[in-house]
């Protein structure tokens, strides 16, 4: 049995990585991409959670947090097909002006 | 002695895949590689016993939302991130700094805290391979969290709608 905070520890690793991500990248696929890295962080606590105090609520909220992230997804790839429609970079620090 | 090898092995696949996703200059290798990271994740999943929460990572997360990511950055085809002058000077070297710190952080919180092992919830291991995963997820989720499963619709609705009108093409 891996300890409880093995765990912990590689969902805080893993969600620095993607707020790292999110702060020095610039290209906007990527910022989404680390998004879902720090949504999948969190999802590693709360099934090891789930699993260390035996109780299912973690892994339901698992699955919750999935469909967020398959939602928040979605509507941010249409936000990138439509900045990329207009003007053609996925840029973030480019895109400075909130009507065109 | 297995399921720790299982796990550390995991764990540096999981972590190398993330550190790539952020290291990789190009969109499409940083998308491979986050599909990497969340099979590793779906694997660690299956350690802990929560086989649903697995399937459903491999099947819509590292299959359908990675096929989405792909789709898109195939289609507004970026080339890759071009170099160009930090505003602020050593800012690579703050932020990593500052990411550690962090980490120090929540590694002395994490260390210096039990957590909560008196109270046991109502799932031990042998409840739940009795009664299947799978078949307990279900029951939760159209009894106790049937609220926040119908929010999931409504969410899920508003998603379709809003990305499609946010990518529809605008009549002139």
């Amino acid at each position: 049995m891996i300890p409880m905070t093995h765990f912990l520890v590689l969902g805080a690793i893993l969600f620095l990585i993607g707020a790292a991500g999110v702060l020095m990248r610039r290209n906007a696929i990527i910022i989404l991409l680390s998004i879902e890295l720090m949504l999948n962080a969190v999802n590693v606590t709360f099934v090891g959670f789930s699993r260390h105090l035996a109780d299912m609520t973690g892994q339901v909220f698992g699955i919750f947090v999935i469909t967020v992230a398959a939602c928040e997804a979605a509507v941010g790839l249409a936000i990138l097909i439509a900045l990329n429609r207009d003007r053609t970079m996925v840029n973030v620090d480019e895109v400075n002006l909130l009507k065109w | 002695m297995a399921s720790s090898l299982f796990f550390y092995f995991l764990a540096v696949v999981t972590t190398v895949g993330a550190i790539a996703v952020v290291a990789f200059p190009s969109p499409l290798y940083s998308v491979l590689a986050l599909i990497l990271t969340f099979l590793g994740l779906a694997g660690l999943y299956l350690s802990l016993h929560a086989q649903f929460v697995a399937i459903v990572q491999v099947i819509i997360y590292a299959s359908a939302i990675m096929m989405l990511f792909l789709f898109v950055v195939m289609l507004i085809n970026l080339g890759r991130e071009e170099k160009r002058e930090l505003r602020l000077p050593g800012q690579k070297l703050l932020g990593a700094i500052a990411g550690l710190a962090v980490f120090s952080m929540l590694l002395k919180v994490f260390l210096s805290t039990s957590l909560m092992t008196g109270k046991k919830g109502s799932f031990p291991p042998e409840r739940v391979s009795e009664l299947g995963n799978t078949q307990i997820i279900g029951n939760l989720l159209l009894t106790d969290y049937v609220l926040p499963f119908q929010a999931m619709g409504v969410l899920l609705f508003v998603g379709i709608v809003g990305a499609v009108v946010l990518a529809r093409r605008r009549s002139r």
